[in-house]
């Protein structure tokens, strides 16, 4: 397949902005479920910081 | 007598610089002037305005061996050109970076890809252009306003085309300020721009530690072409938020972050060299990265604007802009535009929040593009 030309540019381009909008929202999901973390334990910052 | 005297000077005039002297290193030179002006004068990224405007300067002083194998400028573009200084520039980013606010709020991640329309406009207008699909993806990608990823993928794609690509991605970061405000106002009302957000929540130490893990385990997994930045992004988050590297995180913020980018300012600026630069292409990279930048911008606004047509709780429009990534400028115009509506309407931290996702997004485009044109 030829890439050079505006076709294919015209094709990656969609491509690549919908799974960046895939991508960053499962970002979003995963980050989302980290706060869920929070029910395992919690860290002394404190005791960190010493 | 007289004759031996006015040959000799004559032949020493021949061997410095000034035989060589045209009007393109003059114009140039200029350019490095102003840089260093907007710095001082306007406070636009004097962090990198004024080491690069200084190094273009001296770049334009004809015969200089500073640009020669062995040169000063000539080591410190190879720091770029081998892609040492961008992944350090990100380890150090990721040391000064409090990513809480992405963490409090995760849906706003989405606007960090909205922002990111203006790199396929900039990337198809370039092969219109009659740039390669090679050339084109490495200009497109200055529309992601993320000076050392457009490097990266400059080297990576179109190593001819790395000085005007870094040239525009950071001289248009630093114009951000001029840039975004117009095209942000064109698309919002007063009372959008009004719209005050609600406090966001406290995020703990775990998931402040747990995030860049997951997330260099994430990127590598998935976009190993882009893996070296997030890696080191992650790495130097990590080592602040266990606060038992302190130590490290403040080398990496500070240290580390000051001599790389000391180092990047020369190597950009000495890329500024007048017959290589004084070109037609570089008019049209320089007009495809604004012309990308502005369409970034807007791209954000309107993706902020369709959320809001889901949302119950509406959200401010403006912080769709603070989704081209380029952190903390983007966020901090953000802040700006919104406190000139309405002087009591703070959107510093909620803004971080899209403009970190913007690192993540223009990192997701360059990576899917790498492994597309593979």
């Amino acid at each position: 397949m030829n890439k050079d030309t505006t076709t294919f540019a015209i094709i990656l381009s969609v491509i690549d902005f919908f799974l960046c909008f895939v991508m960053i929202a499962g970002i979003g999901l995963i980050i989302s479920l980290l706060r869920y973390l929070d029910k395992f334990g919690k860290l002394d910052e404190d005791k960190m910081r010493m | 007598m007289f004759d031996q005297t006015l040959s000799f000077l004559a032949a020493l005039g021949e061997q410095t610089g000034l035989a060589q002297f045209y009007w393109g290193n003059v114009v140039m030179m200029a350019v490095g002037v102003a840089m260093i002006l907007l710095a001082i004068v306007k406070k636009y990224e004097p962090l990198l305005l004024v080491g690069i405007g200084f190094a273009c300067i001296i770049a334009n002083v004809p015969g200089s061996s500073l640009l020669e194998p062995g040169g000063l400028f000539y080591d410190a573009y190879l720091g770029v050109s081998m892609l040492i200084l961008p992944p350090l520039i990100f380890f150090g980013v990721g040391a000064m970076t409090d990513f809480g606010p992405m963490l409090a709020n995760p849906k706003l991640v989405i606007l960090g890809a909205a922002a990111h329309l203006g790199i396929f406009v900039a990337l198809i207008s370039a092969k219109l252009l009659g740039f390669s699909i090679y050339e084109a993806g490495a200009i497109g990608i200055i529309g992601g306003a993320d000076g050392p990823m457009a490097i990266f993928m400059a080297v990576k794609l179109a190593p001819k085309l790395l000085p005007q690509i870094s040239v525009a991605a950071y001289s248009y970061m630093a114009l951000m300020p001029l840039i975004q405000p117009p095209v942000m106002r064109m698309l919002t009302t007063k009372k959008e721009r009004m719209i005050r957000m609600r406090q966001l929540r406290v995020v703990s130490r775990l998931e402040r530690i747990a995030f860049p893990i997951v997330v260099g385990v994430l990127i590598n997994l998935l976009l190993p072409p882009v893996a070296p930045l997030i890696t080191m992004l992650m790495m130097g988050n990590l080592f602040k938020e266990v606060i038992v590297t302190d130590r490290l995180a403040q080398a990496a913020a500070n240290t580390i972050m000051n001599v790389t980018l000391i180092l990047l300012d020369v190597a950009i600026g000495s890329t500024m060299v007048a017959d290589k630069f004084l070109t037609f292409a570089t008019i049209e990279v320089l007009a495809l990265g604004l012309f990308a930048f502005m369409i970034g911008t807007g791209s954000g606004v309107i993706g902020a604007k369709l959320m809001n047509l889901v949302l119950k709780e509406k959200i401010n429009p403006l912080l769709g802009s603070a989704g081209i990534a380029s952190v903390p400028i983007a966020a901090r115009v953000t802040a700006t535009v919104a406190l000139q509506d309405d002087p009591e309407n703070f959107l510093i931290y909620q803004a971080m929040g899209p403009n970190l996702a913007g690192v993540f997004g223009t990192a997701l485009s360059g990576g899917i593009m790498l492994a597309l044109l593979k």
